[in-house]
């Protein structure tokens, strides 16, 4: 009795050491390339670390420069700028697209092939394609220009007409993404009760606001905390397509690119993790935000 | 229970194969101990079989020492070499540009020149071999590097599109900054809104360190230093820097002759879209040929009332030894060097990489073209920007000041004294750190 015991014991050791060796890799993967960094980064936002020397423990030093430093504040801006700029018209255009596409005409699966191109590039090669386009005096001007008779305009070399740029590219190479992800939660609704509004005299707009829109609430929350996040952690763009990265006068200088900048060209590791840490944070909140009006979406 | 026994049974025959691997590695390991130097090289084609006909002929010439070469893009070679310095693997001999090198040596990693290692007696035996090129590697009064490229910019004029304007680059060519804007309106062609069309001449507002060299080469004319030697402090707030950021703002805004929105000057001259462009070295000859443009070399304005008769800015690239490498490595090191200086005739006459020195200046490529002169009487009279530590961080606040008063048309009253003191709490906050590691 007492040996079955024993045997039963060691099989269920066996058991969970076998399970173990499963699933230690996977763990380790994770920790080694997702848990460390992070909590490395949280290290090192609370040193002064040049890459070059070993990183001096600081405490909150780093944290508290940033609200005297003038460079992270205009980073900040930049980006709750851009991330504006990168959340409601990406959010309406690609609801837009998607209610288009939801419809039968003909074309329709070509067309929105077309529509769907800006996605499969990476956002570097689409800033390279953009900074040929933004050309002062480039085929862009040359559309506006038609209408204006204006024949340069510095896109890219202007302060105001820079940020703009930025927004217009990002929000073109991903509005098709969202649309899908809007096609997927349409498709999800019932045809029945898209008929059953029509049976009760609901025109295509009544429907939308009253049917549709309610039921694609989940789907609108995601859209807008993708969005967000997304836009938060911009930074090929702005390093790609603007002068002298972040420039005309840091007015395209957003906080993943300060985050680079920081890090790799000023050897501010220290500052460039404090940043970090504070995009983490605002990142999130957003999530939070998010989970919760989910919640009380269910 | 069958279980239990394929477990033992793999622990078992792991310890034989980790024991048999062990046991290998022992047993391979070579009878003399060999130095390995790691050498990295930013990417430039025409180098590359040089590199390793080197590289051949130095491990054959020393079997004791074994070279782990790398080739890096350009673009990624900075930050490649900052993070394998910051994990400990950075190489034992590596080459960087003139303008950087101070945050390295500001880090302690760049090692004082060893001369024996080197294969000259002392310094005077090395640098009397060259009439220039190694100011931009003395730190604290000794050598940390031996260069591999000097090289410096000169003024290119399309002579085609200056003869269409009825102008002759030989005698017409600008002597002075004030002179320059009036020529260049002669050779530009705007359309009705005044926009040019072909610029006459525009700065390179496309690479970054243009901004200091230019800058860096007006004061230098005004006798002055960007960054002063005695004080370490930058200069622009005065009335040297004034009047070089207001020189800009007017090319732009007043004469309306180019601006920051054309990134690519280069490409615009070889294109025939601009008449004159000076950031061209004498890697630009080649290109011209290529580009079938009928070129002439000029010098680089002065200031009407120039107080020094100096060219555009030199930069250089210089081969600098790890001083975190181990004594062996970094003999080693500087061993290989010494080859790279060996061959300095070669990798003019095949990379185009010029160095000052006698057997380079008495080559068949150096005088096949007169161009080639002019371009190095102009070196004699330049001088080397200000290396700084924290140089990118400066830069990108002189850029932003440049920006607000070339785009913004904000006055350079107000940006210059607020740009300047930005510029030194960098500045000093770099210097700050590089003390605190000493």
């Amino acid at each position: 009795m007492r040996a079955g015991a024993g045997r039963l014991e060691r099989g269920r050791l066996d058991r969970g050491l076998w399970g173990l060796g499963f699933v230690l890799p996977v763990v380790a993967f994770f920790a080694t390339f997702s848990v460390f960094p992070v909590l490395f980064g949280f290290y090192l936002s609370l040193t002064d670390y040049d890459l070059l020397n070993p990183p001096l423990f600081v405490g909150l030093e780093n944290f508290a420069n940033l609200l005297g430093d003038r460079l992270f504040h205009t980073a900040l801006v930049n980006t709750l700028i851009f991330v504006a700029g990168s959340t409601l018209p990406v959010w309406i255009g690609s609801l837009a697209a998607a209610l288009l596409f939801d419809r039968t005409f003909r074309g329709r699966e070509l067309l929105k092939s077309v529509f769907f191109l800006p996605v499969l590039p990476p956002i570097a090669v689409v800033a390279v394609l953009w900074r040929m386009l933004l050309h002062p005096n480039g085929l862009v001007t040359h559309g506006v220009g038609w209408f204006h008779g204006v024949t340069e305009i510095p896109w890219l070399a202007d302060t105001v007409l820079a940020p703009l740029a930025m927004i217009v590219v990002h929000d073109w190479a991903v509005i098709p993404f969202f649309m899908l992800i809007w096609l997927a939660g349409l498709a999800g609704i019932p045809p029945d009760v898209r008929d059953a509004a029509s049976i009760d005299g609901a025109g295509a707009m009544r429907r939308f606001w009253h049917v549709e829109l309610p039921l694609l609430r989940r789907t609108s929350l995601l859209v807008a905390s993708l969005s967000t996040i997304n836009a938060f952690q911009t930074f090929a763009l702005q390093f790609v397509l603007s002068s002298d990265q972040g420039g005309p006068a840091n007015s395209t200088l957003v906080l993943g690119l300060l985050v680079f900048k920081y890090g790799f060209q000023y050897f501010r590791m220290g500052d460039a993790a404090a940043v970090s840490v504070v995009m983490f944070a605002m990142i999130l909140a957003v999530t939070l935000i998010q989970l919760r009006l989910a919640r009380h979406a269910h | 229970m069958r279980a239990a026994m394929f477990t033992r049974r793999v622990v078992a025959a792991a310890s034989v194969a980790i024991s048999a691997m062990l046991g290998a590695a022992v047993s391979g390991a070579p009878a003399a101990a060999q130095t390995t130097v790691k050498l990295w090289l930013h990417e430039h084609p025409p180098r590359l079989p040089i590199d390793r006909a080197i590289i051949a002929e130095f491990e054959k010439a020393n079997p004791d020492i074994k070279v782990q070469y790398d080739v890096i893009p350009p673009a990624e070679f900075g930050q490649k070499l900052l993070t394998a310095f910051a994990s400990g693997s950075g190489p034992d001999l590596f080459a960087a540009a003139s303008l950087v090198i101070a945050q390295y040596q500001a880090a302690r990693i760049l090692a004082p020149v060893d001369f024996a290692a080197l294969g000259f007696a002392d310094e005077q035996a090395l640098t009397s071999l060259y009439f220039t090129g190694f100011d931009g590697v003395r730190f604290g009064g000794r050598l940390h590097g031996v260069p591999v490229e000097v090289s410096n910019w000169v003024c290119y004029a399309n002579n085609a599109i200056w003869r269409e304007a009825g102008l002759d680059p030989a005698k017409d060519f600008p002597k002075t900054w004030e002179a320059l804007p009036a020529v260049a309106e002669k050779l530009t062609q705007r359309d009705a809104n005044g926009v040019p069309r072909r610029r006459g001449f525009d700065f390179n507002w496309g690479i970054r360190n243009q901004l200091w060299y230019t800058t860096s080469t007006m004061f230098h004319q005004m006798g002055q230093r960007l960054v002063d030697d005695q004080t370490g402090k930058v200069m622009l707030d005065s009335p040297a820097g004034r009047r070089a950021m207001q020189y800009l703002a007017d090319h732009a805004n007043k004469h309306r002759l180019g601006g920051p929105q054309y990134t690519d000057p280069r490409a615009d001259f070889l294109g025939g879209r601009l008449a004159t462009e000076c950031t061209f070295g004498i890697f630009g000859i080649p290109q011209m040929k290529a580009a079938k443009v009928d070129f002439s070399v000029h010098p680089a304005p002065r200031w009407a009332d120039a107080k020094g008769d100096h060219g555009l800015d030199i930069y250089a690239f210089y081969m600098m030894v790890n001083a975190r490498s181990a004594a062996p490595a970094q003999k080693a090191a500087w061993k290989l060097a010494r080859m790279y200086l060996e061959r300095s005739v070669e990798l003019f006459e095949k990379a185009g990489l010029f160095v000052p020195r006698r057997e380079v200046m008495e080559s068949p490529t150096y005088n096949s073209d007169p161009n080639i002169a002019l371009i190095i009487a102009e070196l004699r009279k330049a001088r080397f920007s200000p290396a700084i530590p924290g140089h990118d961080q400066v830069l990108d606040v002189f850029l932003k000041g440049r920006d607000q008063v070339v785009q913004g048309k904000q006055p350079v009253d107000t940006v210059v004294p607020a740009i300047n003191a930005e510029m030194n709490t960098v500045l000093d906050r770099a210097r700050a750190r590089a003390r605190g590691t000493q």
